[in-house]
């Protein structure tokens, strides 16, 4: 319920708020989002699972999100920022999907 | 990253084939009433109600909120910095963006170009204009100072007024010219006798009694105007020898005044010359 309500939180803070993207992090935010929202399936899932594991949650988090940073950054420097983004975004994605899957079948016995 | 999200999913492999047998004749009842939760204990669904409802301030909720919270955050942000700007570039592929920005430097150019141009011109029309300004200022300062000479506008500052009383009628022309030369060697630079204005081509002669000044008869008593220094005016007139001396012989009254301001209002219409032309042109 809290990590509910710090979600809800969030977004009102952001759209509130409404800072200005620095320049050098609007490239990764998107990225990091996408990667954050699966590692945020990912602990649902594990919670429905109750295999939840708090340490395990913050870390899979920041790595995923540092990762995803980190290959967009390492792109751009290549020259295939785009293309690789993309590559992240549909794995992200299909893992997304699958994780959603996975808690389908928990809430809705499907 | 892969850690976490393996080990549920290899413990879901494992489990689902457990889990899926009973889940199958289960979802005819808990699909159609959702109620019946508590009787039959679903795993999963259990789990997250419970994990909903009694809200429990845990380290594991606390950070898990905190993480979700940079999540929420960073998601609203990207949202409204997305829709925020022009939508019309944002979808445009890199091609057609480097295009859009050749064809904007482009148009820079061509608009500096035209700029520089504009500023040129106005530079030039502006400078011209101020020459002819100031020519037109110079022209004007130099015919109000040749006015002063040719007698066509009226002149003040300081001088004298000298007053000749002839009442025996002895003063001649040529004395009154002499006292117009004695003035102007002394550096008078306006004059006007009785109302006539003394210039360059002023001629006295006698007529009668009485002088006439360029065809103007005046009478005694004769008022001269006189602009110029008067330090060195009265004295001019006072020498021995000189015009007031001359016309106290004459038995005239002669009576010079220093004031420091004359006003010589009589003024003479210019004359253009028949013959003489400017050769500066």
């Amino acid at each position: 319920m809290i990590a509910v309500l710090g979600l809800v939180v969030g977004v009102v803070a952001g759209l509130l708020v409404r800072p200005e993207v620095p320049a050098a992090v609007e490239p990764y935010l998107p990225i990091a989002v996408v990667a954050a929202l699966d590692a945020v399936f990912g602990g649902l899932r594990a919670m429905l699972d109750g295999i939840f594991d708090d340490k395990v949650f913050v870390v899979s988090f920041l790595s995923n999100v540092v990762v995803a940073a980190l290959i967009v950054f390492l792109g751009d420097k290549l020259g295939v920022g785009a293309q690789l983004s993309t590559g992240v975004v549909v794995v992200l994605g299909i893992r997304i999907f699958s994780n959603a899957a996975a808690i389908r079948r928990h809430v809705f016995r499907a | 990253m892969s850690d976490h999200d393996d080990r549920p999913g290899n413990r879901l492999r494992a489990e689902l084939p457990e889990e899926v047998p009973p889940a199958a004749p289960a979802p005819v009842p808990a699909g159609r009433a959702e109620a019946p939760e508590g009787k039959r204990a679903l795993t999963g669904r259990e789990r997250l109600v419970k994990g909903l409802w009694p809200p429990r301030v845990t380290r594991a909720q606390l950070i898990v909120a905190l993480l979700l919270f940079g999540l929420g955050f960073g998601l609203a942000v990207q949202v409204a910095s997305n829709s925020d700007n022009d939508s019309a570039l944002r979808g445009a592929r890199q091609e057609d963006l480097v295009r859009i920005l050749d064809e904007l430097d482009d148009r820079t150019q061509r608009l500096e170009d035209e700029k520089q141009g504009l500023e040129k011109q106005r530079d030039e029309l502006e400078n011209s204009s101020d020459q002819a300004e100031e020519a037109r200022k110079q022209t004007v300062e130099k015919e109000r100072q040749l006015g002063v000479l040719a007698g066509t506008v009226a002149a003040q500052g300081p001088g004298i007024t000298m007053t000749i009383e002839d009442t025996k009628g002895t003063v001649e022309a040529d004395m009154l010219l002499d006292a117009i030369q004695e003035l102007r060697a002394a550096g008078a630079e306006a004059i006007q006798v009785n109302g006539v204005r003394v210039v360059a081509g002023t001629y006295l002669t006698d007529s009668g009694k009485s002088v006439s000044v360029d065809g103007n008869k005046i009478n005694a008593p004769y008022r001269f105007k006189v602009i110029g220094k008067p330090q060195d005016l009265e004295p001019a007139l006072n020498i021995p020898g000189g015009v007031v001396q001359t016309l106290e012989k004459e038995q005239a009254t002669v009576t010079v005044e220093r004031s420091s301001k004359i006003v010589v209002d009589a003024l003479r219409a210019a004359k253009r010359p028949d013959y003489a032309r400017s050769s500066s042109q």
